[in-house]
């Protein structure tokens, strides 16, 4: 009888999908994340680390589409993860995921900002000016209900992606040399090394998983699974390109500044090319910003309305917004990529560090629920099932399990427990407040139920039957 | 299992609350949505407009192309209309399945917090 998102008056196609799941994975972060992948690995060869990370991605597309086609909704994560342990652990883990939000927002801010100062020659305290300016406008825009439409994240993520393959091969032809080491990634480095750099190419891909919340309002529930996976193919073919060229144009010194693409687009280009980056960068931040507020905000505001946060995160403006979560995330933006502009040096490196281990400990998170609802709920629809689960699912956990210890435990090319202490953190703040406070909330949210007025359904007559009928129905 | 009586009592006490809320009217500015309600138990549809932030009465069967569909049983829908129930953790347990983007599910859930929790 239902209609189903097929008959929606406004549907995604799988166009949109493909630039959503793309777009939300591509963020201007992305370009240092691969700028910092060179330093592991024997520079033109860095592409064999994110094809092993692509493989690795499609590990994780298998287990987001078969939890995805199980619980095709928004509320996904919710949904599989306390379906498959406790609440509260699950309450735990999905809080620090979300921020990762936070600190892609923040790192996005930063590098626009720091790449708007590095063009204009202004002085370097400009820099939390104008991150102070975008996040303003994302705040305000948000607050006002503005959000891109589905075409105009089409054309951004087309122009990005295009732009910086078009810059990476124009860059490459133009160097005037062949590759050096395109098919040995350990000359030079080590084994660690690569495996470290694996852990970084899994970066390249986080987020991709993001556009399963847009499950309720594609045409077909086939098109997230279908879109995950173009995703993929098109990320790697774009951030192998990429990395080669930085790696085969660029100078260590360039490499390691908060803006490469800059100096890759001045490789292709010249002066124009450095421009031409710097837009191409401020256009990631739309999706970035686009998708990033947007889900963290109601996904705060939905957990806040379940009970699990305080009732003030699911207030709304006039426009429905739930607006303290949106200018919550705004300021801890703020100070984030002040703090990383503060610390210099290796700030935003930490920040490429703590987003790779936690992409990874999400996606061993997702092998463990797809193992574990295997068990749980066995006959549950499952239009995509990952096959030879047992394998596939613990090999998954182990692989994705170890990457993220190898990233939380490394900085540029050296050993740094920076990025592990901030997840710890980040984890044990998440769960002092699931078990401190959360049971408080609820009993709150409970009282106030039980204390309101009674039912205003008026009573069942004792035989069950309907009370008498009323103001009819329109037919 | 609510009847179709039943679903329309609670609708027209939720219609009325929710027209004469002069904030949620600010909210509805410009919102002009259709939408189906799919009883998953009885096999019922209904329809509702909301067109110049007024809801419409509630129309026995599926009319229009909707923009959003909101499936559930027909008990969860006269409870939602009643305000008895809160259609957020119905929607996060997987007993409250919705199609549309998720825009048009806020101003949903907003019009059923804000119709009762004088928000």
């Amino acid at each position: 009888m239902s209609t189903g998102a097929a008959g929606l008056r406004r549907a995604m196609g799988l166009r949109t999908a493909v630039s959503t799941s793309t777009g939300l994975a591509f963020a201007a972060l992305q370009y240092l994340a691969a700028a910092g992948l060179v330093a592991y690995v024997a520079g033109d060869s860095a592409w064999i680390s994110i094809g092993v990370a692509g493989v690795l991605a499609l590990l994780a597309w298998g287990f987001f589409g078969e939890l995805n086609g199980m619980f095709p909704t928004a509320a996904a994560i919710r949904r599989y993860m306390s379906g498959a342990m406790d609440d509260r652990v699950a309450l735990s883990i999905t809080f620090t995921y979300l921020s990762t939000i936070v600190l892609v927002v923040a790192a996005d801010a930063f590098i626009v900002s720091a790449a708007l100062t590095h063009v204009l020659h202004v002085p370097g305290w400009l820099t939390s000016v104008w991150t102070l300016a975008l996040l303003s406008i994302a705040v305000l825009s948000n607050l006002r209900g503005v959000r891109a439409a589905g075409w105009l994240q089409d054309v951004a993520t087309t122009v990005v992606l295009a732009a910086t393959l078009v810059v990476s091969v124009v860059a490459l032809t133009r160097s005037g040399t062949g590759l050096h080491t395109p098919l040995q990634p350990l000359h030079h480095h080590s084994g660690a090394g690569f495996l470290e750099s694996i852990a970084l190419g899994i970066f390249l891909y986080s987020a991709f998983e993001w556009v399963t919340t847009n499950a309720e309002e594609v045409r077909d529930p086939k098109h997230i699974h279908r879109a995950m996976l173009i995703a993929v193919g098109i990320l790697f073919v774009v951030c192998a390109t990429m990395t080669t060229a930085m790696s085969h144009v660029l100078t260590h010194a360039q490499l390691g500044t908060p803006y490469p693409q800059l100096a890759l687009g001045g490789r292709a280009f010249g002066t124009v090319g450095v421009w031409f980056m710097a837009a191409v960068t401020a256009v990631t931040a739309l999706n970035t910003f686009n998708g990033g507020f947007i889900t963290a905000s109601r996904f705060v505001y939905a957990t806040a309305r379940e009970g699990s946060l305080p009732p003030i995160l699911a207030r709304l403006n006039d426009r429905a917004v739930p607006w303290v979560p949106v200018i919550g995330l705004g300021v801890v933006s703020f100070v984030v990529s002040v703090v990383v502009e503060v610390v210099g040096g290796s700030g935003w490196q930490v920040l490429v560090a703590v987003g790779a281990a936690l992409e990874a400990l999400i996606y061993a998170v997702a092998a463990f629920c797809v193992l574990r609802l295997r068990g749980r709920v066995p006959d549950h629809h499952r239009p995509f099932r990952v096959p030879l689960v047992r394998v596939v699912a613990i090999g998954g956990l182990v692989i994705f399990s170890v990457l993220a210890v190898v990233a939380s435990v490394s900085v540029g090319n050296r050993f740094d427990p920076v990025p592990l202490i901030i997840i710890l953190v980040m984890g044990a703040a998440s769960a002092l407040y699931t078990v401190r406070v959360v049971p408080g909330l609820q009993a709150a949210e409970a009282a106030r139920r039980a204390a309101r007025p009674t039912r205003r359904r008026p009573p069942r007559a004792p035989d069950g039957d309907a009370t008498p009928p009323s103001p009819g129905v329109v037919s | 299992m609510a009847t179709a009586e039943e679903i329309a009592e609670a609708y027209a006490d939720w219609q009325e609350r929710c027209n004469a809320n002069t904030r949620l009217a600010r909210m509805l500015r410009g919102w002009e949505r259709t939408v189906h309600l799919v009883a998953t138990d009885t096999g019922e549809g209904f329809t509702i407009a909301v067109s110049a932030s007024v809801l419409s009465d509630l129309r026995s069967g599926l009319v229009d192309q909707p923009d959003l569909v909101v499936s559930a049983t027909s008990e969860d829908f006269a409870d939602l209309f009643w305000g008895d129930l809160n259609p957020s953790e119905k929607y996060l347990s997987g007993e409250i399945v919705l199609a549309g983007s998720s825009e048009d599910v806020m101003r949903l859930d907003a019009m059923s917090m804000v119709a009762f929790l004088d928000q």
